[in-house]
């Protein structure tokens, strides 16, 4: 027997208390003159014994009584000899690995057969498991004792285009001991790719009651190719031939010369070849991809003949329409702004737009609904009913940019965006010439590819009340520059000065085009979006306005993936399988989305031994795979047997104190 | 409030016997005259001539007024009796278990006795006495008499044995006329020798009374723990006793012996009374009034 706090047994010295209470001090015995002992026999002595003994019983019940407080503040413990050998209960867990990477030479298929064999050798009665795990852990069956649906559900398991996470698959195994509160011993079959290992090895940690047997299938990293990465245009507006590059990747691999291969809805564009060094990357562009209309199936590949060819090929996809139109609103007789506006566009590449020219008088049939944004350039008279129109148009979505001049100082409010001007702000002569812009919010979406102003002059700027609008920039003093009015569900930017190089001379800046571009883009809601996106991903299906709407997702095999009920309810969908996800939204706007592996699967190099071992560790037992544990020990508690005496002790004392006290309360 | 007067503790507080007495006697009388059912005796016996320094209260002013002669009334309890107070002071006497010992309440007892026999003009006596007869004082209706009872009961000091055969040889010697005898002793002896020693005295034509002066820790005794018990009597004699043979065996001897000698003392003619010295002393002298008023 043990104390788990020995240091409690010093309060032993408590017992001195009934000691001296019913042993050393002496019962009175101080004489007593009485009138007579006429009445009193000498039989009161025996009387005197009998009432000694039952203090006695007193005296031993509070000593007893105090020990056992004693000793359970010590927390006694015992311990306990714990059945050796054979587990009762013990639950085998069989993990299958079908990352990507076991699609490498026959994986899969060994890894299948070991689990079967596991499966064949535990003893009739003896309940296992079968998972399947990559990225996510699948069981594959119940906790059961019938070893043929075992191994129908070993059978069952596929290769994945997920990747690997280990410690998906230790959390899921303390959940599975957590839960049957039986011991288990895990059986994981894996290449054990160490790109599978978490950053954080705690999260490889297993419950005392796991025993973990790894079979790694690769004893060492076999040369590997891919398609690391391929960079491509999402949509493009024009029949240009556009540009694609494309990198390779070499894993364990020595120097090589690889051909690449640039295809478009099936068919061969181009073909290069690249030099990939020694473990090492070469990028490869093509120039020469012609892109029709609608939406379009890329891939790069490059030849076969390493250890995993799922990552020989890239997808990506491309789509090409004609340019949306942009309204670009002037005075008659000034043709500045849309000159240096057009070719600020032109100049960044950017062709989704084709501006639309128009005066202010042409205005009057004019319906800004068909239009990506409009712009308003230093307008004097706006007809009120295409004012109204632009409201309207703003507050259903649409996005309009206005710059305020000459004719704008006029105005007492600036249009559609109903700001008040409280006049023109010009440099004269005394003084400064010019002002600068001097504060610039960088997370404003016109700015955020170069937010450099300070060279930019503004000679002249209009005095904008901003009100309740978020003012993204402002001049030297203070004067707002540039502001964004939201009404409704569309955005009005107020440039408080003109595109015309007179105003200012910030379309002579470098800063002008991407401003322009990204105005462009920002007002037009052009979402480029990437060219693929990867296995594991998610995808939002619609937004609160097609709440109900029916939406249809076909996965690379062309299979549903929404049932019914999901295609009304589902909020966003998860792209499991590498290759081309055809979306058709509510909105009739259909989207094909590439999705491929994560390249970190490509790289087969297996975790390093000791990692292997550390992560056994982790849980208790050897790694014997399924033998008896030795003879260990197990501490018992004795305190609540210990305070169950001392309540019977406690309920016997004061009963057989009561009984004393009875008589003692007489005599006071 | 009279009550308060009559409580033993109240009396312990007062100095000098004599007033004890007065106290006590007054208290009492007073007490009677206010009960519908107790009382002097007020029943007319006989007129007497005035003589100088006679209680003017009781002339009969009527008779006066006829005959120009002042007689007093004289009424049946004004009747000269004997009455002869024995004071035992033996050792167990001077037990006490609260502020008024056994012998102060016997000398309350005592001197309240011989104050309302001298009021009523009896002749009161006092034998004071333990294993013999330690003082005697003879009774007399002379001027002075009352002073001497006191001043002899106040000088009663604790004596030693009981031993209540021996003196009781001399009582018979000074017992000259009828009259009431009490008997105030704790009695710690046999009952039947108890009766036995003093029946004689009934035979004489005398009535005895017996105050049983007793403690009320002799009573009912209570100790917290077991005591070391020291006889008063024969210090050499020690026990130690436990509380719950105090509690159960004791009791039932003692009253045993209490009932023991209260039968067999009214069996043989004597009255009985037990006293706690705890309680008031009115009872004891209710008793001896209607015993006087008995054989008067």
């Amino acid at each position: 027997m043990g104390f788990l706090t020995p240091w409690f047994l010093a309060g032993a010295v408590a017992v001195g208390l009934p000691i001296w209470l019913h042993l050393l001090r002496k019962h009175k015995t101080t004489p007593l003159p009485f009138a007579s002992l006429k009445f009193f026999e000498k039989r009161t002595q025996s009387s005197i014994k009998h009432r000694k003994l039952r203090y006695l019983v007193l005296f031993a019940l509070r000593t007893a009584l105090i020990l056992l407080l004693v000793l359970a503040f010590a927390h006694p413990y015992m311990q306990q000899q714990l059945l050796p050998m054979q587990r009762s209960g013990v639950v085998t867990v069989v993990a299958i690995d079908n990352s990507l990477s076991m699609r490498a030479s026959d994986y899969l298929a060994q890894a299948k057969q070991m689990a079967k064999s596991v499966i064949s050798g535990l003893v009739p009665g003896q309940r296992g498991q079968v998972l399947a795990f990559g990225a996510r852990v699948q069981a594959m069956s119940e906790v059961t004792d019938d070893h043929s649906s075992l191994n129908a559900a070993v059978d069952s398991i596929e290769a994945s285009d997920t990747r690997t996470s280990f410690a998906e698959l230790s959390r899921s195994l303390r959940s599975i001991a957590n839960s049957l509160h039986l011991p288990l011993t895990a059986h994981i079959y894996s290449d054990m790719q160490a790109s599978g290992m978490p950053a954080n090895f705690n999260d490889l940690r297993l419950n005392a009651d796991v025993k973990l047997a790894t079979h790694p299938l690769v004893k060492s990293a076999p040369a590997n190719f891919t398609v690391e990465n391929v960079v491509a245009p999402r949509r493009v507006y024009d029949a240009k031939k556009q540009r694609v590059l494309a990198t390779i990747a070499g894993y364990n691999s020595p120097k090589s010369t690889k051909k690449v291969t640039l295809e478009l809805n099936g068919r061969e564009v181009e073909s290069k070849s690249a030099e990939v060094s020694a473990n090492g990357r070469a990028s490869v562009e093509f120039f020469s991809m012609d892109v029709p209309y609608g939406r379009n199936q890329g891939e790069v590949r490059i030849d076969g003949g390493d250890a995993l060819p799922a990552d020989d090929v890239f997808y990506f996809s491309v789509e090409r329409s004609d340019p949306r139109p942009a309204l670009f609103v002037q005075e008659p007789g000034t043709n500045a702004s849309l000159l240096y506006f057009k070719a600020a566009l032109e100049a960044s590449g950017q062709s989704a737009f084709a501006l639309e020219p128009a005066t202010a008088d042409q205005l009057a049939n004019v319906s800004p609904s068909r239009y990506s944004f409009v712009v308003l350039s230093d307008i004097g008279a706006l007809p009120a009913s295409f004012e109204n129109a632009l409201k309207e148009y703003v507050r259903g979505g649409g996005n309009v940019l206005i710059t305020l001049g000459h004719a704008a100082s006029g105005r007492a409010r600036v249009p559609v965006a109903d700001l008040p001007i409280a006049g023109a702000s010009y440099t004269g002569g005394e003084g400064e010439r010019f002002q600068s812009a001097t504060s610039l919010d960088p997370s404003y979406p016109s700015i955020q590819k170069d937010n450099h102003w300070e060279d930019v002059k503004f000679y002249r700027a209009i005095r904008v009340q901003p009100l309740q609008a978020r003012v993204v920039g402002r001049l030297g003093d203070q004067m707002p520059l540039l502001l964004d009015v939201q009404l409704g569900d569309g955005h009005v930017l107020v440039f408080s000065s003109t595109f015309d190089n007179i105003d200012n001379d910030f379309p002579l800046h470098a800063s002008f085009v991407p401003f322009v571009e990204q105005t462009a883009r920002y007002l037009g809601r052009l979402d480029q979006g990437p060219p693929s996106v990867q296995v594991g991903s998610f995808s939002e299906l619609r937004d609160s306005k097609e709440k109900g709407a029916a939406v249809d997702v076909m996965d690379p095999k062309g299979e549903r993936v929404l049932s019914l009920e999901e295609a009304t309810k589902a909020q966003n969908v998860q792209f499991t399988m590498a290759g081309f996800y055809d979306i058709r939204r509510p909105n009739g706007r259909n989207e094909l989305v590439a999705v491929n592996s994560d390249r970190r699967e490509s790289d087969l190099t297996p975790a390093t031994p000791d990692s292997l071992q550390l992560w056994q560790n982790t849980a208790s037992g050897t790694s014997d795979g399924g033998g008896g544990s030795a003879e260990t020990q197990k501490p018992l508690s004795l305190w609540w047997y210990v305070m169950i005496a001392v309540l019977l002790l406690a309920l016997a004392e004061s009963l057989l104190g009561n009984r004393h006290l009875s008589v003692d309360k007489e005599a006071a | 409030m009279l009550q308060r007067f009559l409580d033993p503790a109240t009396l312990a507080s007062i100095s000098g016997l004599d007033l004890v007495a007065k106290t006590v006697v007054d208290g009492f009388v007073a007490g009677l005259h206010r009960s519908p059912y107790f009382g002097f005796s007020q029943e007319f016996a006989e007129y007497r001539a005035y003589s100088e320094g006679d209680d003017l209260r009781h002339v009969d002013w009527n008779v006066f007024a006829r005959t120009d002669r002042c007689y007093l009334k004289r009424y049946r309890g004004e009747t000269n009796s004997q009455l002869l107070v024995m004071l035992d002071t033996s050792a167990s006497m001077s037990y006490g278990s609260h502020e008024v010992h056994k012998m102060d309440y016997a000398r309350f007892v005592a001197a309240s006795l011989v104050y309302m026999g001298s009021q009523q003009r009896d002749a009161a006596g006092l034998i004071v006495f333990d294993e013999d007869v330690v003082n005697y004082v003879a009774p007399s209706t002379r001027q002075g008499q009352l002073f001497r009872l006191l001043h002899a009961i106040e000088e009663a000091k604790v004596g030693t044995k009981t031993d209540i055969a021996k003196p009781f040889i001399h009582f018979q010697n000074f017992l000259h006329r009828r009259g009431i005898a009490v008997v105030i002793s704790d009695f710690y002896e046999d009952p039947d020798v108890v009766v036995r020693t003093i029946e004689p005295l009934r035979y004489k034509g005398n009535e005895v009374i017996l105050f049983h002066i007793l403690d009320p820790q002799e009573i009912h005794p209570k100790f917290r723990e077991p005591v070391l018990l020291v006889d008063l009597e024969e210090p050499a004699q020690s026990l130690e006793v436990s509380p719950e043979y105090a509690k159960n065996e004791y009791r039932v001897k003692i009253n045993a012996h209490i009932e023991a000698l209260s039968s067999k003392a009214r069996g043989a003619g004597l009255d009985y009374f037990l006293m706690d010295t705890a309680r008031p002393l009115d009872e004891g002298l209710r008793e001896y009034l209607s015993v006087r008023k008995g054989i008067l």
